[in-house]
This record gives C-alpha cells, sequence and structure tokens, in this order.
C-alpha cells in the first residue's frame, strides 16, 4: 500500500498521474480493506496499520475516489490507538512513534474528523517529544531526528499549534542537517541520505524558512542520485534506486522549485492543489517554481 | 533451541509433524499493481503462519514457526505479535526468550519490533539490570542506533530505579571517550541531566549546572568542531536561564582563526578551557555564537557585528548558503561584503 502511495504521488509530481489504471488501483487499495477491523492493510489478508490506512485515504483522495471509504469505521480504528499518554501505536502490535500520531492526525484531518480528536492532549504529547536542541524525536525522551522533527512540525501545522515550535532554534537544527556536498542528514554527525531532502525541506517549508538551505546544492545532490540506466533515484549516489527514495527525491524538488514539477503541499505530502480543494491548505512556503 | 542451517531445513509442507495444518496462501489479485517477489521458504512459512493463526494454535511448534518467519523478516510484526501470545500462554520461560532476542536483536539492529518485543518481555521479566548491559554491548556495534538508545531511556524511566540511573553519566563518558561527536549519547546524557526528574546526591543543582558547563566545555576543547557539544551547551544555558554572554570569554578563542598568544601551556583555566593544540579554529560554531551573545547584548555595537560578520564571510563554507534568520545578523554581513568595512580586522 505505502509502495503505491509512493509511486502515485511521484507520478502527480512529474505530472503524469494517469500512468497507472485508476481502477486497478482502487481496486488494490478496496482489496485491503478489513472489514472487521475497520481499516486498511498495507497488503490483502496483512494485519491492519495506522500507515497503510493513512496510506489508502491519501491514494483515494488522490484518485478522487474518497467516497470509498468507511469514515466512521476509520475514525473508529484511529482513535482506539491513541494511548493514555496522547501517543498513538500503529497497530495491534501496541508499537508507539510519533509518526503514527502524524498518520492519525493527517488522516482525520483528510476525512475532515479532526473535530472527534482530542486535540489538547495530542499536542501535550508532541510538547513532551521536543527536545533541548528544538527537534523531536520518536517518543517522548528520544533524540531528535529529522524523520520526526516533520512529523511533530506537520501533525502540529495541522492542528494550528505551531506556536509549540521553538522556531528559531529548531530552524538553525534543520539548516545544520546540509552537508558540504549538498546532501542532508537527519541528525548531526550522520550521513546525507536523499529521502532528508523532504523530511528536512517539509519542515522548514511549513517554518518558511526553506531559504535556510543552499537549494541548488541539494538539487545537485538529489539529481546525482538517480541511476541514468533503469531511472529513478537512490538514497545517494551509486546506490540502487527505490521507490521510496524516488518519491521522496521528487518531493524535495518540488519544494525546491525544480522547472516542469507540479508543486507539493508538504504537509500532507500530496499535490497542493488537492489540498487546497479539500480547504486543508496552511501557511507553508515553497521555493518559487523556476522556469527552466 | 538450535535451528538447524536454514538450507538442511525441509519445507513445512514436507515435514510430516505439520500435516494436521491447513496452510492458507496468500490472497494475490490477478495483476498486483506492487508485487513482492517472496523466496518459497517465506512463502511457505507464511502459509503455515496463516493457517495456525485461523485455528488460534499456540504451542511450541508455533514458536519454531514464528522464530524462522522473523529470522527470514525481522519486520513481521504479526508474527511478533503472535509469538508474544503463544510465549503468555504457554508461560514460557522469558529469560530463555530474551537470551534468543540478544542474538537477533544484534543481527537486525534496525528494527523495531526486534526492541518492542524486548520491551514487552522485560515487563514481564521486571529483571531490567542485565538489559542495561545488553544494550551497552549492542552500542558497540551500532553506536548511534536510534532504537537502541531509545530503549534505553526506556528502561531508565519505567523502572526509574536509582541504582539503575546511578552509572549512567559514566556510561556516557565511555561512550563520549570512544566518540565525542556522538550525538545519541549526548542527547541521552541530556536527558538524564535535566529531563528525567532528580535523584538523591543530585538536589544541588547550581552544582549539577556547573558540573555540566565544565564538562561540556572541556569536550569543545578537545575537538571545537563538534555540533552536539555546542547544542549541550546552548541547551543547558537555555534550560538554566543562564544568559549567552556569561560564555563570551570561553567561546572568544575558538571563534577566532588562531590560538591566543602568550599563554603559558601549563596554566589551564578550568572555566574557559582553550582550544586544543591542533584544533581548526576558527570554529564556526563558536562564531555563531559570539553573534547570538552580541545580538543578546543589544546588537547596537556595529564594529564588533561586522567583525562576526566579516569571520562569517571568511569562512566560506557557510556563508554560501546561509541567509540566517534574523535580520540583525544578515545586515551585518551584507554590510561587511559591501563597504569591505572589517572594523579592526585585517582581510
Amino acid at each position: 500500500m505505502n509502495a503505491v502511495y509512493w509511486s502515485l504521488t511521484a507520478l502527480l509530481i512529474m505530472g503524469h498521474g494517469d500512468t497507472l489504471d485508476r481502477d486497478e488501483m482502487i481496486d488494490f487499495v478496496m482489496s485491503c480493506w478489513d472489514e472487521e477491523a475497520g481499516a486498511f492493510s498495507a497488503h490483502p489478508d496483512h494485519d491492519v496499520h495506522l500507515r497503510s490506512t493513512l496510506s489508502a485515504i491519501q491514494i483515494l483522495s488522490m484518485q478522487n475516489a474518497l467516497n470509498r471509504v468507511d469514515v466512521d469505521r476509520v475514525v473508529k480504528f484511529y482513535l482506539s490507538l491513541q494511548q493514555p499518554s496522547g501517543s498513538f501505536a500503529g497497530d495491534a502490535f501496541g508499537e508507539t512513534d510519533t509518526r503514527f500520531l502524524y498518520c492519525a492526525v493527517n488522516a482525520l484531518s483528510l476525512l475532515g474528523k479532526l473535530d472527534k480528536l482530542d486535540i489538547q492532549k495530542t499536542v501535550a504529547y508532541i510538547k513532551r517529544c521536543r527536545n533541548f536542541d528544538g527537534g523531536f524525536g520518536a517518543v517522548a525522551g528520544a533524540e531528535s531526528h529529522a524523520s520526526r522533527v516533520f512529523v511533530c512540525v506537520a501533525a502540529l501545522a495541522i492542528l494550528d499549534r505551531l506556536d509549540e515550535v521553538d522556531q528559531p532554534t529548531l530552524y538553525w537544527w534543520l539548516s545544520e542537517r546540509q552537508l558540504p556536498n549538498g546532501g542532508l542528514n537527519g541528525r548531526p554527525e550522520k550521513l546525507e541520505d536523499v529521502c532528508y531532502s523532504f523530511w528536512v525541506s517539509s519542515a522548514l517549508s511549513i517554518l518558511n524558512k526553506l531559504t535556510w538551505i543552499d537549494s541548488s546544492k541539494l538539487e545537485a545532490f538529489i539529481l546525482s542520485a538517480q541511476n541514468t540506466e533503469s531511472g529513478g533515484i537512490a538514497d545517494r549516489p551509486g546506490n540502487m534506486p527505490d521507490i521510496f527514495h524516488t518519491m521522496f527525491g521528487l518531493a524535495g524538488l518540488s519544494l525546491l522549485g525544480y522547472p516542469a514539477l507540479v508543486d507539493l503541499d508538504p504537509v500532507y505530502c500530496m499535490p497542493a492543489s488537492i489540498i487546497e480543494n479539500l480547504g486543508l491548505r496552511k501557511g507553508w512556503k515553497a521555493l518559487q517554481r523556476r522556469t527552466s | 533451541m538450535d535451528l538447524p542451517a536454514e538450507e538442511e531445513q525441509p519445507l513445512y509442507s514436507q515435514r510430516p509433524e505439520w500435516a494436521d495444518v491447513v496452510p492458507l496462501e496468500q490472497y494475490e489479485s490477478v495483476a498486483p499493481l506492487a508485487p513482492i517477489f517472496y523466496t518459497d521458504e517465506y512463502r511457505d512459512a507464511t502459509n503455515y503462519f496463516r493457517g495456525i493463526v485461523k485455528s488460534g494454535e499456540m504451542s511450541p511448534r508455533v514458536l519454531e514457526l514464528t522464530e524462522n518467519i522473523i529470522r527470514q523478516n525481522p519486520g513481521h510484526y504479526s508474527a511478533w505479535q503472535y509469538r508474544y501470545k503463544t510465549l503468555m500462554a504457554l508461560k514460557s520461560p522469558l529469560d530463555d526468550e530474551l537470551q534468543l532476542m540478544d542474538e537477533l536483536a544484534i543481527k537486525h539492529l534496525k528494527t523495531y519490533q526486534v526492541w518492542h518485543h524486548r520491551r514487552l518481555l522485560v515487563q514481564q521479566t521486571r529483571n531490567p539490570g542485565p538489559e542495561l548491559e545488553f544494550i551497552a554491548n549492542s552500542l558497540q556495534v551500532d553506536t548511534k542506533n536510534y532504537h537502541t538508545w531509545s530503549y534505553r531511556q526506556w528502561i531508565l524511566a519505567y523502572f526509574n530505579d536509582d541504582a539503575l540511573w546511578s552509572h549512567e553519566l559514566d556510561f556516557m563518558e565511555s561512550m563520549l571517550e570512544s566518540d565525542v561527536r556522538n550525538n545519541s549519547a549526548w542527547h541521552h546524557r541530556f536527558f538524564v541531566v535535566f529531563q528525567s526528574g532528580v535523584r538523591s546526591g543530585d538536589e544541588d543543582r547550581d552544582a549539577v549546572v556547573r558540573r555540566e558547563l565544565a564538562f561540556v566545555k572541556e569536550r569543545i576543547a578537545i575537538a571545537p568542531n563538534n555540533a552536539s557539544a555546542w547544542n549541550y551547551l546552548r541547551g543547558v544555558l537555555d534550560h538554566t536561564k543562564i544568559s549567552y554572554c556569561e560564555l563570551q570569554a570561553f567561546v572568544l578563542p575558538y571563534s577566532l582563526p588562531q590560538p591566543p598568544l602568550g599563554t603559558p601551556p601549563e596554566v589551564v583555566d578550568l572555566e574557559s578551557p582553550l582550544p586544543s593544540k591542533n584544533s581548526q579554529l576558527p570554529c564556526v560554531a563558536a562564531v555563531e555564537f559570539m553573534a547570538d551573545i552580541h545580538e543578546a547584548a543589544g546588537g547596537g555595537d556595529l564594529v564588533k557585528a561586522t567583525e562576526v560578520g566579516y569571520v562569517l564571510y571568511e569562512l566560506g563554507k557557510y556563508l554560501t548558503y546561509r541567509s540566517f534568520g534574523n535580520p540583525w545578523q544578515m545586515s551585518t554581513i551584507l554590510y561587511a561584503r559591501d563597504t569591505g568595512n572589517t572594523g579592526s580586522r585585517n582581510p
């Protein structure tokens, strides 16, 4: 399910949303619906998960088929995963992570049911995940990591609570992710990876500070991770491409204003026009799209 | 229970002792959009897994089956969950399970499920002591593993036993001794010292702050170009509401291109340890810190500000891709560049 979401979003960013058959895709998504659990799994016969449920909702939204979702049951599923602490588990296994909190907030927002969420409790938990360096971790007490900075900042944006971000400290921390080779890493002294082109750039866009990184250097880095024989983008130059890094590389390029790409909403990681039509656009700012 | 090497294992479909189980194929639509290339062994094992889940069987052979699946795919969270339920139903000895997990955790360090399963087990055994040792060992393999550090924090906070907390400072010192740039270790230190309550012996918070400031300054002196240490310093100051200006004497030497002359090397100022001999100066983080100090002091000191701006300009690596958040800093840099006014510094 996640692979389908990455593929569709990547194609839409490139303006080729019709490449994959719409009906087949919707059929696949619906074949992952678990009537008993009231949610979607990653593949037919797999256990349901809140992440695959979000991907399903995003795909159906992008395919203009959101009416296929049993909204009340999905809302019930998400709410059932919120823990007393305010964090969210991903599934019955019980692993909690701020990624899952973002999945819940994003999904409920797309379904127009954010009012069913205990927003106070959710925001209070995100606040507990905020660290001394301005960043956010996976759980309260965990180290700041760019991926969790994205999910927490994006969730706060959806909940209109960006006031909980220690903005100056966080912009600084995010801009420090850029390495001399132009790529971005996820925390200090770690290696660059193309996917951070999205996690970091989206967070900076939401905070209106995307100018704090060298966009031309980052672009050059992402483009150098392309595989010119098979196509696609890898995690770093010379490695095998995969759909995940292709998607997030393209997402980064879109935010950086790369020519001929479609605008992406960094909060929802979906085409900006779709989010605008749903009336969900927040005050983020990407770089101006260049004409050449 | 030791499994024989994988290549010697017959498929479950070929084992007579599994003949009573009805394997269930995974549903596959006619043209799967994102097909997963399963091996025969994986397909076979998961077919039998679906079979025993359907019948609700919880037996020793289910433990063998789930172990097989987990070894092939440590991310199969359903197999983990069912394994845990089976262990509980069978009242299996959890210390044996933890020992098995020791091996799997090292093999599959970056898998969430391995650590979450451990959490569930330790909540049952209520024996956290050996876990800290296990964590220390696994950190030798991967010093910055996010899950491992997070698990350590969970153990400490969940059991909240003074005896467990008491070794943490030593543990972190040793981690930083091996790699002073280990951001996870610095984060953990902040967690232990400032974000997990006050334990006996640390009630004098002023003494704790003095200790931490001395610790981080010493580490900065050893290796100044270390973002984690500077973040830690700023974190301590922000948390205790100490003004950045109070650190000026310490930070200044790090923001200059060469070490100060005329200082006898035997005299070590503990309040303001100097950069170690082979440090690369100026240290960018120190220059940024000085800029923040000048801003905090009122920002009207234009000569000082342009001097800072010029040093930043020279540090080409940074200035080519920074536009600095506050207009004050940006304007001083532009002023320095445009007018060539570098205050007292020679170009």
